[in-house]
């Protein structure tokens, strides 16, 4: 295997540059895959959307600007260097469905163009992409060595106080994925339509499950 | 020779090291498998890069996952085993001098469950289940890293003299509840029977069965195939962006009971982790897998 993902003879996979732009965010389409460079915040922890819930109301102050921005759910391994700075060992996305609740406020007050993780979000989130003009990407779980190897620079860590893995982390970042788009800015979104079609498929399933089960007692 | 306190405590610590690593070779195999057969491009493709993850974590002695999760053990003890030391205090020394040591480190994901602070220790962890195997003379140690990624999504019910039609029927609720979310493909573990607790380690223990090795119960084995087909048939693929591949493996395994008849259901992510390896009195560790 070589090249990203392990994929050769293919065509090349769209990169694009972070921040995301309106145009680029648009452009998308459910299913595409991506690579980006650039900038990216990303954090784990469900404190940590509490702080940003907070500071989009106005009761804290915001470590750094996050409108048009990225916000993806990966946890990090991040630690302080001997000269003050921070290094990041290690990355990985976690569920996005636990902030269910929280993003569609997060994504309207922000305008996030990216938001992402792993399991995608609901309803309401799809919606209010749709409405702003922004995308999820969906990143391989267990894809931390791939996904680490793009980390170029560490921008900025904040909310120490909190779990390495909850901190809000600012990377600069090269060749990231490659990443499925999952949700797209015109409301389609895989999971949604994942969803509906496995519950659609259900009595089909359940009535193959019948003569299969007919089928090995007949012969049992 | 007896099995000593540091013995087991290296042991231990050395097994949820590997499992961090090495996705193990079955679950390795049957990826390549799917992606062969993977009719939706997207998934195919998601596929590879699960297979380069785990290649790179292998060559290069890295993390797969960030989420190292929580250590399960299962220790067999063999009978004819003698202990010396504080066996059971080994387990949890082993694990607090690993995330003391190890490199990289791991992140804190030991949860307290009643102010969900995290840290590295917490009550009764490691969780460990202790067995007996009859007439070994060494001890058989599997370790399990549990996530919440795939770990939120396991479930038990208790029917009443069921059919195996509302047994398969609840699998599939199941699997439709996780969707796309305990990235999948995924190993699923089903236990059926016995009482509460037993069957959700019969889960757990369904979990730890190597791909393509089918119940030896004919009635279990038939079960089985037809619920891999079932589960595939939803589509929710390759880390839930959809495919013909949403589990490698569906195990299931049950215990006599009385009428009320338990059905839990288990998940393990699509790296399966899992290591094993044999303690012998002469401190000898053999490493299975």
């Amino acid at each position: 295997m070589s090249g990203p993902g392990g994929m050769t003879g293919e065509e090349p996979i769209r990169r694009l540059s972070m921040p995301l732009s309106a145009g680029d965010a648009l452009s998308l389409r459910a299913g595409d895959m991506v690579l980006l460079d650039g900038e990216i915040t990303i954090t784990a922890g469900l404190p940590t959307h509490h702080r940003i819930v907070e500071v989009a109301e106005g009761r804290r102050e915001a470590p750094r600007d996050l409108r048009e921005g990225s916000l993806f759910h990966l946890g990090s391994y991040s630690r302080e260097t001997e000269g003050g700075g921070f290094e990041v060992l290690y990355m990985n996305p976690t569920t996005s469905t636990r902030f269910n609740a929280l993003m569609p406020g997060l994504i309207r007050h922000f305008r996030l163009r990216a938001v992402g993780g792993k399991g995608g979000l609901d309803a309401a989130c799809v919606a209010a992409l749709r409405e702003t003009g922004g995308v999820y990407l969906s990143f391989v779980g267990g894809g931390a060595p791939l996904l680490s190897d793009a980390i170029r620079a560490v921008v900025a860590v904040d909310w120490n106080d909190l779990v390495s893995h909850y901190r809000l982390v600012t990377l600069r970042v090269e060749g990231l994925g490659p990443l499925t788009v999952g949700i797209d800015a015109h409301g389609n979104s895989l999971y949604g339509s994942l969803g509906e079609t496995a519950a659609a498929r259900l009595p089909a399933i359940m009535d193959r499950l019948a003569r299969d089960r007919a089928e090995a007692e007949g012969s049992a | 020779m007896p099995i000593t306190y540091d013995t087991m405590k290296n042991a231990t610590a050395r097994l949820y090291e590997w499992s961090l690593r090495k996705v193990p070779d079955d679950t390795l195999d049957a990826l390549r498998r799917a992606r062969e057969v993977e009719t939706n491009e997207v998934a195919r493709k998601t596929l590879g890069i699960l297979l380069r993850s785990a290649e790179m974590a292998e060559t290069g002695d890295r993390l797969v996952c960030s989420d190292s999760g929580v250590p399960t053990f299962v220790i067999a003890l063999g009978t004819g085993v003698a202990l010396e030391g504080d066996i059971k205090r080994a387990v949890s020394d082993g694990f607090d001098e690993l995330v003391a040591t190890t490199n990289p480190p791991l992140l804190k994901h030991v949860t307290n469950p009643l102010t969900n602070e995290r840290s590295y220790r917490g009550k009764e962890m490691p969780l460990v289940t202790w067995d007996i195997v009859d007439g070994a003379d060494h001890a058989d140690i599997t370790c399990q890293p549990k996530a919440l990624g795939s770990g939120r999504w396991a479930a038990m019910e208790i029917f009443t003299f069921p059919t195996l039609e509302q047994i398969e029927r609840y699998v599939m609720e199941c699997v439709l509840k996780a969707g796309s979310q305990h990235c999948p493909p995924v190993n699923i573990g089903v236990g059926i029977g016995g009482s509460f607790d037993y069957c959700a380690k019969l889960a757990a223990r369904a979990t730890l069965r190597r791909y393509g090795t089918p119940n030896p119960e004919p009635i279990l084995a038939a079960m089985e195939e037809r619920l891999l087909r079932a589960v595939n048939a939803t589509g929710f693929g390759p880390m839930g962006t959809g495919g013909d591949t949403t589990a490698l493996g569906v195990h299931v395994e049950y215990a006599a009971g009385h009428g009320f008849t338990p059905v839990a259901v288990a998940f393990n992510c699509w790296i399966n982790r899992r290591t094993r390896a044999r303690l012998y009195g002469d401190g000898r560790l053999e490493r299975i897998e």
